[in-house]
């Protein structure tokens, strides 16, 4: 594993860059574990102070230390996208791989579903979702609600994948080996597309994550839990642009920003790692 | 020795006995598109047997149906190719209508244990995102009976046999050379000691030297196991090199067997003779006569012998009748209606 992480590091200058700029994303989001403010508490801090000594990104105009609510809404943030690419993931993984290799009636059942979800606008139905479900409307639930509507693209590619593995030797070798439907899946195939779940996932995180900014800015989730989103909506509602706040606005967009190229370069350097043959090329022929 | 041990039951009788006999089976290829129906007649009334302790030879051009033969006996078949009729009977197990119609749990007992199957294009038989080690453990373990440790002592005994290093377990196939990862495949298809390999083209993607060695290799494992094979492959230097009896195929069915050196010696079908006469001969610098025409199409075969179109001993009976497989000394059968005339002809 140490060997694998020194390899990476140097012989790929994306993963590098990628892990600085999520380790800074997630370090402060582990800070918030050690706040001196509840996340909640207003004016416990002067208004309106720009970045200094005492209050590094500096306050809000509602009297918050910028820095550690800051914290607190990174964390919440981070969470709400690892969930929903945890749960898109399962989803799209078990149905696009069963698809490709069953392929027959359980494919064209499983891909209308795949399709139909994929034309149905998904902002609308969550503004939808919200506006009914209101103060019912945890994070929990719309990351779940993000996730059932963020399997269907990748399925079908994943789906595309397994196509082929199907009529490849080892999958026949497999299936005169004796080895069940669910055997094969979870030994042969899954192992195969990792590298595109992994960089998927990414990606999904960061566009669950994007969605949910929207969502909060907007004012489309719960406005009282902190988040990046829900934090750039206060802002807004204090005209912190107009009134010269710019710190209020800044900093949440930099961090959020920096956390989308940091998960993107992950992406794309990890897919080095987890295929061996790539991995190879880039090593320059050397193996550990 | 093993084998015995495993299969009290087997008397001596039987194992004299063909490990498999094929009776007139005819496997085809249904496909219904767009309100067409079509027939693809690429196995079409076989008869043949493979004895115990041998390796027997299936030779034929491209499209001959050999691999859809096999596929069939190994019952590793999807749709659209079927089972249309005949019967497949295996030593290791009763009833004879072969594996596609046999119970899942005994087919899943038959299968590697008795019968392993070296699939065509076996060079991607190994999954390339996984260690050799572990595609070992995912095909064969299930069939060995044994634990862990006793499984992995077993595997590397077995591919010392195939003069690999236990090392090799923990490489992924791409960082073995072909010929290490053909030897891979074949310990893995013998690791079970079973009565019957089929081998479809397995090293057709080797240089002829790393070919060579692969080839003794498979005939020692072969001899050592006492076991049954069935080869196939095009490539007739191959064959002679490595089978004990050859069958030919020609447009779905078979048209001649006999011993190898006798295919090679004295072919009695024109189109055996066609075949053989093709070879290249050290010190013979003649221009070879090629065989006007090309293979017909399965889905619309000649009509009586399927060679017909393209035979010069072809009379009017040859066009209507099909010719049946006659015994025409030990251990050779020629499907031919002028056998005698084709004989006569230098």
């Amino acid at each position: 594993m140490f060997v694998v992480l020194r390899d990476l590091l140097r012989y790929n200058s994306e993963f590098l860059a990628g892990i600085l700029m999520t380790g800074v994303v997630v370090a402060m989001a582990l800070l918030s574990f050690v706040s001196p403010y509840p996340p909640l508490d207003q004016f416990v801090a002067p208004m309106d102070v720009p970045p200094s000594a005492a209050h590094w990104f500096g306050t809000t105009s509602r009297g918050q230390d910028l820095f550690w609510l800051l914290t607190y809404s990174i964390r919440n943030t981070l969470a709400f996208g690892l969930l929903v690419a945890i749960l898109s993931r399962i989803l799209s993984l078990s149905i696009g791989l069963l698809a490709g290799y069953r392929g027959g009636w359980v494919d064209r059942v499983l891909m209308s579903i795949n399709d139909t979800f994929i034309v149905i606008p998904l902002f609308p139905i969550l503004v939808l979702f919200y506006f009914v479900m209101r103060d019912n409307m945890s994070w929990v639930m719309l990351a779940v609600l993000t996730a059932l509507l963020g399997w269907s693209y990748d399925a079908r590619l994943i789906r595309s994948v397994a196509l082929s593995l199907r009529h490849r030797e080892f999958t026949q070798t497999a299936v005169f080996s004796g080895m069940r439907t669910h055997e094969i899946l979870s030994r042969e195939h899954l192992p195969f597309v990792l590298p595109i779940v992994f960089s998927t996932s990414l990606n999904n995180m960061n566009w669950s994550i994007g969605l949910e900014v929207t969502l909060a800015v907007l004012g489309f989730t719960d406005i009282n839990r902190p988040s990046v989103g829900g934090m750039i909506y206060w802002a807004n509602q204090h005209s912190a642009v107009v009134a010269g706040v710019w710190w209020w606005i800044a900093f949440p967009v930099g961090l959020v920003v920096m956390l989308f190229i940091g998960l993107y370069l992950l992406a794309i350097s990890m897919n080095e790692y987890i295929d061996p043959r790539s991995r190879l090329e880039r090593g320059g022929g050397r193996k550990e | 020795m093993s084998a015995a041990m495993r299969n009290p039951a087997a008397k001596p009788e039987a194992a004299q006995g063909p490990v498999v006999a094929v009776r007139d089976l005819r496997a085809w290829y249904r496909l219904r598109l767009f309100g067409v129906d079509r027939e693809v007649k690429a196995v079409d009334g076989i008869t043949f047997e493979v004895r115990k302790d041998e390796i027997y030879g299936l030779a034929g051009e491209s499209s001959s149906g050999k691999s859809t033969l096999v596929k069939t006996i190994a019952g590793a078949m999807r749709p659209p190719l079927e089972i249309v009729g005949g019967e497949i009977q295996f030593s290791f197990m009763d009833g004879t209508m072969g594996l596609n119609r046999a119970p899942a749990d005994l087919v899943e007992r038959v299968r590697w244990r008795h019968l392993s199957y070296v699939m065509q294009g076996s060079m991607s038989v190994l999954n390339p995102v996984r260690r050799i080690g572990t595609s070992f453990f995912d095909f064969a373990f299930r069939h060995m009976g044994l634990d862990n440790a006793g499984f992995e002592a077993a595997v590397v005994a077995h591919l010392a046999r195939v003069n690999l290093p236990a090392s090799v377990l923990k490489a992924y196939p791409h960082e073995l050379s072909g010929g290490m990862r053909q030897r891979v495949t074949i310990a893995l298809a013998t690791i079970c000691r079973p009565q019957f390999i089929i081998a479809d083209e397995p090293t057709t993607a080797l240089d002829v030297v790393v070919q060579k060695d692969v080839l003794a290799m498979f005939r020692s494992i072969q001899r050592e196991m006492a076991s049954s094979v069935l080869f196939v492959t095009h490539d007739m230097g191959v064959h002679a090199h490595l089978t004990d009896r050859l069958g030919i195929m020609y447009a779905g069915r078979l048209v001649e067997e006999a011993r190898t050196p006798d295919v090679f010696a004295r072919p009695r079908h024109p189109y055996t003779r066609h075949l053989i006469h093709s070879l290249p001969r050290i010190g013979d610098d003649r221009p070879r006569i090629g065989l006007e025409g090309t293979p017909p199409s399965l889905a619309n075969p000649p009509s009586g012998c399927r060679f017909h179109p393209r035979c010069v001993f072809a009379t009017e009976r040859c066009r209507v009748e099909v010719p049946p497989m006659e015994q025409v000394a030990p251990d050779h059968r020629v499907a031919c209606f002028e056998k005698d005339r084709v004989e006569a002809t230098p």
